[in-house]
This record gives C-alpha cells, sequence and structure tokens, in this order.
C-alpha cells in the first residue's frame, strides 16, 4: 500500500523535479539569455510576485475550465447514448462531430466572439467543443462492447431497457467513459485559454501573458504558462481521483463497509 | 401423479439455412432434475433460448403451468457456462442483481441473499468482488442469483462446462444439495455424458442436424449420489447406452 503510494504519487513528482533540473542546466549550463528563457526559480517568482494580480484571472480560467467541461461532458456522454441505441442517429451525426473537430478552434473563436460577444460564453461553448468528443467516442464505443451474453441475461430477468441500461450498460461503460473524460479535462484548460486569446476584451490569463510577451516579461510568460498547465494537470488529477473513487472494484478485493446495512445482519 | 410444469410442443427453429433445432416436443415434471446432451451445434442452446424466450420459435409453443409464455421473458432462472457475475459489485449484490434489474432490493432481499450465501459456502466471501473468485466459487454465485430469482424453472447451460475435474465434481455434489433443498426443476445441458447421469432423473439425448430428441432416459440410480455412484453397474450400463445413442450405433 504505502509502496504504492510511493510509487504513484512520488515518481511523477520526481519526474517533474527532473524536468525542472533539465530546464535549469539547460539555462545556466547553455548561457541561455533570461530573455529567452529564465532560470525556473525566475519563472516561479514571476507568478508569486504578481499573485494578487494574478489570482482573479486564474480564478477566471478554472471557471470556465469547469463550467466548459461540465458541459461538455454532460453533452458528450448524452451524445454517445443517443447515438448508440439510435443506429439513424449514429449514421447523420457522426460525420458531422468529425467534422466539428477537424475545425481549427483557433478559427472557430472569432466567430463565436461574433455571435456570442467577448463574455464567459464564447470560452464555455470552446471548452465544450474540444472536450464532449472524447467523451462521445469512448461512451459509444464502451457500450457497443457490452457483452451482449449479459444484455440477453437482463432481458431473461423481465428487465426493462431503462433498467438495462442504467445497472448494465453504463457501469460495464465506465473505464471506456473515463478514458474519454481524462482526454477531455487535459484539453479543457488548452480550450479555455484558446478562447481567453481570441474572445477577451478585458482581464484574462491569456492576455496577461500576452502582455508580458510584449514587454519582453520573459519570466512572467514561462511563468503563466506553467500556472496553465497546472490548472490542466489539477483537473486532470480530479478527473483521476473521481474514477479511482467511483470504480473501487478495480483495485480492491473486498468492498468497503458500506453505510447501509441490513438489519438483522448479525455480522454487523 | 407430478405435475407437468413445462411443455414445449412442436418448437422448432431455423437460422437462415440451418435446422438449429427441429420441431420437438417434452414435458417437464415439476420438481425433476433433467439433463439434456448432446454433441455441440446439435441446439441445445437454441432450445434454451426459445424456453427462456430470447428466441422466437419458428412454430410451436412454450407452455409454463398451463400458460403459454412462447417469446416472453421473465419466467425462468438461466445461467451459462460464464457466469456473467458483473465486476462492479459485490457478491452480495451480484446475488441480488436479477431482482435490481426489475424494481428496488429491499433489505429483505439482501437478508435472503446473505441466508443462501451462508447457508451454501460463500458466507465469507458476501463483500468481496467477482475478481477475487475462484471459477467454481463464482459458478457458486451465479447459481446463488438465479436461485433468488424465485423462479420454479431453472436453465443451467452447461454451467460447469469451464471448470476442471476435481472442481466439477465438487460443484455437482453441490449443486445436487441445492436443488434437494430447494424443490427446484432444473434442465441441465451437458455434453459430458457421466454429469448428466450423476445429476439428472432423465436424460434428453439429442443429435446433430438437425438438432434434435432421439432419446429420453429415465435414470434409476438411487439418491443421494456420491462418488461412489460413479462406480455403480447402472452407472456403466446407462453411460454405455447414452454413449451408444450419441456416436450413432455400438460400443
Ligand atoms: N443466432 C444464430 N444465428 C445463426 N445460427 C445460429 C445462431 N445460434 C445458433 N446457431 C446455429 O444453430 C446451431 C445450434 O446451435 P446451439 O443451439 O448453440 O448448439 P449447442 O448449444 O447444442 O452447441 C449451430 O449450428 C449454430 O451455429
Ligand atoms: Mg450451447
Amino acid at each position: 500500500m504505502r509502496r504504492r503510494v510511493l510509487l504513484n504519487v512520488g515518481v511523477p513528482i520526481l519526474s517533474l523535479l527532473l524536468v525542472l533540473g533539465v530546464w535549469q542546466l539547460i539555462v545556466v549550463g547553455g548561457h541561455v539569455a533570461s530573455y529567452i528563457a529564465p532560470r525556473p526559480r525566475a519563472a516561479i517568482t514571476a507568478v508569486t510576485s504578481q499573485w494578487s494580480t494574478l489570482w482573479p484571472l486564474i480564478l477566471g480560467t478554472i471557471r470556465e475550465t469547469i463550467y466548459g467541461y461540465l458541459l461538455g461532458a454532460v453533452l458528450g456522454f448524452a451524445l454517445g447514448v443517443v447515438m448508440a441505441k439510435i443506429p439513424v442517429v449514429q449514421r447523420l451525426v457522426y460525420p458531422v462531430i468529425l467534422v466539428s473537430q477537424a475545425v481549427p478552434v483557433i478559427a472557430l473563436a472569432p466567430v463565436l466572439v461574433i455571435i456570442l460577444g467577448f463574455g464567459i460564453v464564447p470560452k464555455i461553448v470552446i471548452v465544450t467543443w474540444i472536450v464532449f468528443f472524447p467523451v462521445t467516442v469512448n461512451v459509444l464505443d464502451g457500450l457497443g462492447h457490452v457483452d451482449p451474453d449479459l444484455k440477453n441475461l437482463a432481458r431473461v430477468y423481465g428487465a426493462s431497457r431503462w433498467r438495462t441500461f442504467v445497472q448494465i450498460e453504463v457501469p460495464a461503460s465506465t473505464t471506456p467513459l473515463f478514458s474519454g473524460l481524462k482526454i477531455g479535462a487535459i484539453y479543457a484548460v488548452t480550450g479555455a485559454i484558446i478562447g481567453e486569446l481570441a474572445a477577451s476584451e478585458g482581464n484574462s490569463l491569456a492576455l496577461y501573458q500576452e502582455h508580458a510577451n510584449s514587454n519582453l516579461n520573459t519570466a512572467a510568460v514561462y511563468g503563466t504558462t506553467i500556472v496553465m498547465t497546472l490548472i490542466g494537470i489539477a483537473w486532470f488529477l480530479l478527473v483521476v481521483g473521481l474514477e479511482v473513487w467511483s470504480t473501487p472494484w478495480q483495485r480492491r478485493s473486498v468492498a468497503r463497509r458500506r453505510w447501509r446495512r441490513g438489519a438483522d445482519d448479525p455480522t454487523g | 401423479m407430478p405435475t407437468t410444469l413445462l411443455e414445449l410442443r412442436e418448437v422448432g427453429k431455423v437460422f437462415g439455412d440451418t435446422v438449429a433445432l427441429a420441431p420437438t416436443s417434452l414435458a417437464i415434471e415439476e420438481g425433476s432434475f433433467v439433463a439434456i446432451v448432446g454433441p455441440s451445434g446439435c441446439g441445445k442452446s437454441t432450445m434454451f433460448n426459445v424456453i427462456a424466450g430470447l428466441l422466437r420459435p419458428d412454430g410451436g409453443e412454450v407452455v409454463l403451468r398451463g400458460a403459454t409464455i412462447t417469446a416472453t421473458t421473465g419466467h425462468v432462472g438461466y445461467m451459462l457456462q460464464k457466469d456473467l457475475l458483473v465486476p462492479w459489485r459485490t457478491v452480495e449484490d451480484n446475488i441480488t442483481m436479477a431482482t435490481r434489474l426489475t424494481r428496488r432490493v429491499t433489505d429483505e432481499d439482501r437478508a435472503e441473499a446473505r441466508r443462501v450465501a451462508r447457508q451454501y459456502g460463500l458466507g465469507e466471501f458476501l463483500r468481496h468482488y467477482p475478481s477475487a473468485l475462484s471459477g467454481g466459487m463464482r459458478q457458486r454465485v451465479a447459481f446463488m442469483r438465479t436461485l433468488v430469482t424465485h423462479q420454479q424453472l431453472l436453465l443451467l447451460d452447461e454451467p460447469f462446462g469451464a471448470l476442471d475435474a476435481q472442481t466439477r465434481l465438487e460443484m455437482q455434489e453441490w449443486l445436487l444439495r441445492v436443488w434437494k433443498d430447494t424443490g427446484r426443476t432444473v434442465l441441465f445441458i451437458t455434453h459430458d455424458v457421466d454429469e448428466s447421469i450423476f445429476l439428472s432423473d432423465r436424460i434428453v439425448v439429442m443429435s446433430p442436424r438437425p438438432g434434435r430428441v432421439v432419446a429420453d432416459l429415465a435414470n434409476p440410480l438411487p439418491r443421494p449420489r456420491g462418488i461412489h455412484t460413479l462406480l455403480e453397474p447402472e452407472f456403466i450400463a446407462l453411460k454405455a447406452r447414452v454413449l451408444g445413442l450419441l456416436h450413432g450405433g455400438d460400443l
């Protein structure tokens, strides 16, 4: 158990520290000018020294990411279900969602600004646009691969389609569902930043970085990038946490004691 | 005079050019244990799928307690060689799975699941996930799940086909014990002649192409049965008879 925690938490932290170390080595050892690449410490200081300015912007990016992600996840799941259940819809909609993903999102942003203005909405739409696709594809795949014998067994028991769906098909698809959700989680922040770049008139993390760039404040550019990355990783880890929490059978051989016990159970 | 529980009346099924099951009639008495033996592909599973209501037969009728149930589900218990336990539920929750698929599971349902599990050697595994169990244990759970459906008629399609010989014998004795306690009616498909004789009151022998019943033999071996049964002269005689039927001629 302790060994596993060490492997799962320690090793990733170590590998990230290694990246910082290599960065430091290249910048110092290669005599790279600080306007091209700052030392890691300078990049981090650029963030911490401006924290009071940055924090509201970070919150804004997080908000766009969360709203867009949740919307994309729900929409992606619903679309996957409808497509899996109604073959005609699948045939009609699949090409459309493929095309939707082939459109470069950056090119889409100005169009969204024209339609939706400069508020939070176009950013949410972009995040949703990016997130729904891996979710839909994976849900579709998962529902399509549920063991037909299991579905037949449910029929023999006299199960309704709805109960078969909830009790068998959805839980049987959790692994692909979470694959989609994890891919979406990693891309969600990218979507929010693209949205901020193309559709912000006031303050945003992306514009802050652009501003730093035009002021040749390279340390702040790198620092902001690190912040954006951390938001993405945090969101990803949250989804991984949700997966671990909701699929105990993949790691445990015995279930945890549950809160609801039968009144007559002598073993407690 | 025992009552007839299930009746097949001229039930047949064709898939494209394949006659999976020639029109077949069969009557099963309540409380009996009937084995169905036949080579692979002779339509045994097709017959079960028709009885279970998964397949609509091309003709004929399936009658349970005098009422037609042709092509309707929800009237029988059904179990396959694949245990079909769901990995995301504990043993206890797998046993109540059939209930959960039709209505809300109550505390009484859970209590019953725990009771039968304890009674038949699964008590210590109630909170285990299926992945932690051996093949034999998994089949026991699958059978318990079938049992708590409270269906009188249980269709078991080669349930022990994937188990090793030792475990299979244990499972057969275990099944006979549960069957005796619960008074259910069992239709048991197997291609293992020993198994069919060891378990049954009656052996229905089927032939391939087209699948049809070629013999319907009473099994006179006394109960309770055990390892010793396998060595009795009646056992050997019956085995010779069934093997002869399956291989088309004398041994
Ligand atoms: N859904 C199906 N579609 C087409 N052919 C089938 C189908 N199910 C079974 N068959 C064919 O019907 C025959 C009997 O199959 P089955 O009842 O599974 O045999 P058994 O269980 O005795 O091994 C086989 O030839 C099989 O290939
Ligand atoms: Mg079969």
